[in-house]
């Protein structure tokens, strides 16, 4: 499952993108950047990693098996 | 459960007088997605306590503050520079210098190129995003042909700027890199190949293999001005066109570092400058009167060695002494002159613009620095030099037939051992018969049967009315 620390996010969408069970998207909560975050749309992870990967930032994903 | 997190990151970044936990990269950016490999690799490897990082100017010039592991910021352009100085003075550690393509591909190119040509033994992660990011989106060497940057508004212009550099295909002309290779974070596949490279260069230099360089196609949707999604497309529709990726070279499983020379460890540099006999230090002596000397000739006349001798023979006498070449425009011509100061007192300046003892060998020697001698002072001038202009007042002049004799006696060369005998003859040094001797000597050690030969042609010369 995805964990997205909306703090972290920069909005770029990467891992919108790479996401293979399109289970992300841009649009989240407003961070104090002021910047929308991604989020999970609730379903649909399998844990596979690769939106962490496509990450630019180290702490904005985490996934847990 | 197994966690897909962040490894190798210190989890907060104080920069700029704040604790966050985000990078100061823009959204989207290359760098980003490769910091995270690079820290990952190092962590899973569990090389974070032996790696030393070098860190670059340009937009990975942070690093330090991400990466949990040793670091050392090089000037721009200077990080392989650097990481050969690290890697050389640590050679257990692993040394990973990290260069993006303004700092290595421009400024920093003969850096990493004669490290590369060395092999020395650090990792290079070179980072192409084909511009300058930080300074605003300059054109780079890597800059593609028609790209659009800050300094080439309407496409690069190769009739004006020339071709993309191919960093790795340049280095792969070179012998010593064992690793070369160009991937990409462009998207998923790209990022698990350029893992798996990463991992290799850490591979290498835990095992001391030597150089490895890894060129790794990052976007700028910043500078790129377009969307992270289109920057990414935009590395693997035109940046992979010009820099394709792939293993160019992978001789890490045959690899065989070349032996070294055994070098005697040197402990200091008194050591390393002076002789095991070393002579002990100057005396201070404020009765003993200052002498400076200007030995001037062209070169190949031995003028420099001459010099040399009595600046080792005042040495050998405990005086302070100072001997100074000097490489003046004239020295395309042929000239050569040194000067040479002895005192019983520390010397302040090495230059000697009024000496008391003048050995010219030639004319041009003589007439330069003739006008220069102080009265009371003395001028000493081969006989075959034409004497046209008048020696100062109160400046004796000798004309002495340093060439002739040397000729005579069937040594051409030693013209300048037949000086040091005018100037031993005429005591015009204020040193020892013994130590002047002594200094001709020492300075044919490596040919030590020329030493005495010359002495024997010293006494000889001495003789001369």
């Amino acid at each position: 499952m995805v964990q997205i620390n909306k703090e972290c996010c920069k909005g770029c969408g990467r891992c919108v993108t790479a996401c293979p069970k399109k289970c992300l998207e841009l649009g989240g909560e407003m961070n104090a950047m002021g910047i929308k975050a991604a989020k999970y749309k609730g379903e649909g992870c399998i844990s596979c990693g690769i939106c962490f990967y496509n990450c630019p930032e180290p702490y904005a994903l985490r996934v847990e098996k | 459960m197994a966690t897909i997190e962040q490894k190798g990151m210190y989890k907060v970044f104080p920069r700029s007088g704040k604790n966050v936990s985000y990078t100061h990269y823009c959204p989207g950016c290359g760098h980003g997605i490769i910091n995270k490999l690079i820290a990952e690799a190092c962590a899973e490897m569990g090389l974070q306590d032996e790696t030393i990082f070098v860190d670059p100017v340009g937009c990975g010039v942070f690093t330090y503050y991400y990466w949990d592991a040793a670091h050392i910021s090089a000037a721009h352009g200077r990080a392989s520079a650097c990481a050969t100085g690290v890697s050389r003075a640590r050679p257990d550690a692993v040394t990973i210098a990290y260069q993006g393509d303004g700092d290595l591909g421009a400024i920093g190119f003969n850096n990493a190129f004669q490290a590369a040509s060395r092999g020395e033994k650090f990792g290079c992660i070179f980072v192409n995003n084909s511009l300058y990011g930080m300074t605003g989106g300059q054109m780079a060497p890597t800059t593609l042909e028609g790209e659009k940057t800050t300094t080439t508004p309407f496409g690069r212009d190769s009739s004006l700027t020339g071709y993309p550099l191919h960093v790795c295909e340049v280095f792969n002309q070179l012998k010593a890199p064992v690793y070369i290779a160009r991937v990409s974070v462009a998207d998923t596949r790209r990022i698990m190949q350029a893992k798996q490279a990463i991992r290799k260069v850490f591979q290498i230099q835990k095992e001391k293999k030597g150089y490895a360089i890894l060129e790794i196609l990052a976007p700028c949707p910043t500078n790129f001005k377009m969307t992270p999604d289109k920057a990414a497309q935009f590395v693997i529709d035109e940046m992979e066109k010009e820099f394709p990726l792939g293993v160019f070279r992978d001789e890490t499983a045959d690899h065989v570092n070349p032996k070294s020379v055994e070098v005697p460890l040197v402990k200091s540099c008194m050591e390393l400058f002076q002789e095991k006999d070393s002579i002990p230090a100057a005396i201070n002596d404020a009765g003993f009167a200052e002498k400076r000397f200007k030995f001037a000739g062209y070169g190949g006349q031995g003028i420099l060695s001459l010099g040399l001798t009595v600046a080792e023979a005042a040495r050998l006498e405990r005086r302070h002494t100072l001997w100074f070449p000097s490489y003046g425009p004239e020295q395309r011509g042929g000239s050569a002159n040194c000067s040479v100061v002895v005192s019983g007192t520390p010397i302040g300046s090495p230059t000697v613009e009024h000496p008391d003892v003048l050995v010219a060998m030639n004319q041009p020697a003589y007439e330069r620095f003739a006008a220069d001698v102080k009265p009371g002072g003395t001028i000493i001038v081969d006989s075959t030099v034409p004497v046209l202009v008048e020696p100062p007042e109160g400046v004796k002049l000798i004309k002495w037939p340093a060439i002739k004799m040397a000729e005579e006696f069937g040594v051409p060369k030693a013209a300048n051992t037949m000086m040091l005998a005018a100037l031993k003859k005429f005591a015009l040094t204020g040193l020892t018969a013994e130590n002047l001797e002594t200094a001709l000597i020492a300075s044919f050690k490596k040919k030590p049967e020329l030493g005495e030969k010359n002495r024997e042609l010293l006494r000889k010369a001495e003789a001369h009315e």
